[in-house]
């Protein structure tokens, strides 16, 4: 046999290859997910040139740790595992001086439904109502939603009391489906 | 989808959910709707809502992955960046000894060189791929017996026991050649198929032997 090309394999070969010291086979994984690990930053963190520096920090942790990855099929969820950490501990150098009670008041723009009700697609009205959530409720929504943390887990991760990660899901959630309700 | 609907969802207050919060919805989906609950599963608004909640989830998974195709590829020289920050020596694993020639040498190998060795061999193998690669043994001490279990992906329509019997062989082979170690026994492990060839594997494997930067 001809060498296997490594681009057609899946995430678990790739992921052991990896752990094994096969840097051609991290290679491919960096360039399968880096535009999704792009894509969760970006909406964690914002349009900022911090988005590469996060995402190359995020897989050099991942290759130091991949012999703690126990089953390499799950590459990707564990990738972006690392990769929201990365980025809510940018979030706290950023700005630790944020005031819970003013973070859970506030609310989506006014007009937000009617941006969100000129999406094109479902996908992209998500996207849209997403943007539209006050920051710190993107971020549980997120952690949520796509990551599935616990509430505890969430909690924990952003140093918030658990109450307050309750009432930010709460609000996020009726704001996510306001929205999108207005989405046809 | 009707305008029934919209209105129900208007407020997702406890008044239009039947006395349930929307969060004790978004719980009891996450619990699998165990236990059942029929004050829930009986209510017209409970279940409209838990339907708005299912939507969303869809399509969050799906607007990130959508999200993730407007992004641009990886950087050719960011790539090459990322690659040039990690370190080697991280997934070197053990020394492995090796004979000494004089009696103040103290020669060894790394874990990583040798599965390195296990990889390129068993590669080389038709209709084989070395998935991973595991030394079980006290691999430090010379001379200690050592398992080796190599899992191994196979091209489908090849015989299985066949591919698995020339991996053994290799691997035993190249490390009988190029290691002191004392293999005990090495293990192969189907883990996976490989496609069957096509007709433009030749041009595919041009391609990626051609460009490594």
């Amino acid at each position: 046999m001809h060498h296997q090309p490594l681009t057609d394999l899946d995430d678990a070969v790739l992921a052991g290859r990896s752990s094994d010291g096969d840097v051609r086979a991290f290679e491919v994984l960096i360039r399968r997910y880096t535009p999704l690990l792009r894509a969760y930053a970006r909406r964690t963190l914002g349009s900022t040139d911090e988005l590469d520096d996060v995402v190359q920090e995020t897989f050099i942790t991942a290759w130091n740790r991949l012999d703690r990855l126990d089953d390499g099929a799950r590459v990707k969820a564990w990738l972006m595992r690392i990769l929201s950490r990365k980025c809510i501990d940018r979030i706290r150098a950023r700005r630790f001086h944020d005031d819970v009670t003013e973070l859970e008041v506030a609310a989506p723009a006014a007009d937000a439904p009617e941006r969100v009700a000129e999406a094109r697609s479902r996908e992209e009205a998500v996207e849209t109502a997403l943007a539209e959530l006050p920051e710190a409720q993107r971020r549980c929504w997120v952690m949520k939603e796509v990551l599935e943390y616990s509430y505890e887990a969430i909690a924990e991760e952003l140093d918030l009391p658990a109450s307050t990660v309750r009432g930010l899901l709460s609000r996020a959630r009726k704001n996510m489906i306001r929205l999108m309700e207005g989405w046809r | 989808m009707t305008d029934r609907d919209t209105v129900r969802l208007e407020s997702l207050e406890p008044d239009d959910l039947d006395g349930h919060t929307i969060d004790e919805l978004a719980d009891y989906l996450d619990a699998g709707m165990q236990p059942a609950d029929p004050s829930i599963d009986d209510s017209a608004a409970c279940q409209n809502a838990l339907a708005a909640i299912v939507r969303l989830r869809h399509s969050s998974l799906g607007s990130l992955e959508a999200a993730a195709e407007q992004e641009a590829p990886a950087d050719e020289s960011w790539i090459s960046g990322v690659l040039a920050n990690i370190s080697l020596e991280a997934r070197a694993g053990r020394d492995v000894p090796l004979r000494p020639a004089a009696p103040t040498e103290r020669p060894v190998m790394t874990e990583g060189a040798i599965r390195s060795l296990v990889r390129t061999a068993g590669d080389a193998v038709p209709d084989a791929l070395i998935a991973r690669c595991t030394l079980e043994g006290d691999v430090t001490e010379l001379g200690a017996p050592v398992h080796i279990v190599v899992e191994i992906a196979v091209r489908a329509g090849s015989t299985i026991q066949r591919v698995a019997a020339d991996v053994r062989e290799t691997v035993g082979q190249v490390l009988a050649t190029q290691t002191d170690l004392l293999v005990e026994a090495v293990d192969v492990v189907v883990r996976d198929l490989l496609p069957p060839p096509t007709s433009d594997d030749t041009a595919a494997h041009d391609d990626t032997e051609e460009d490594p930067a």
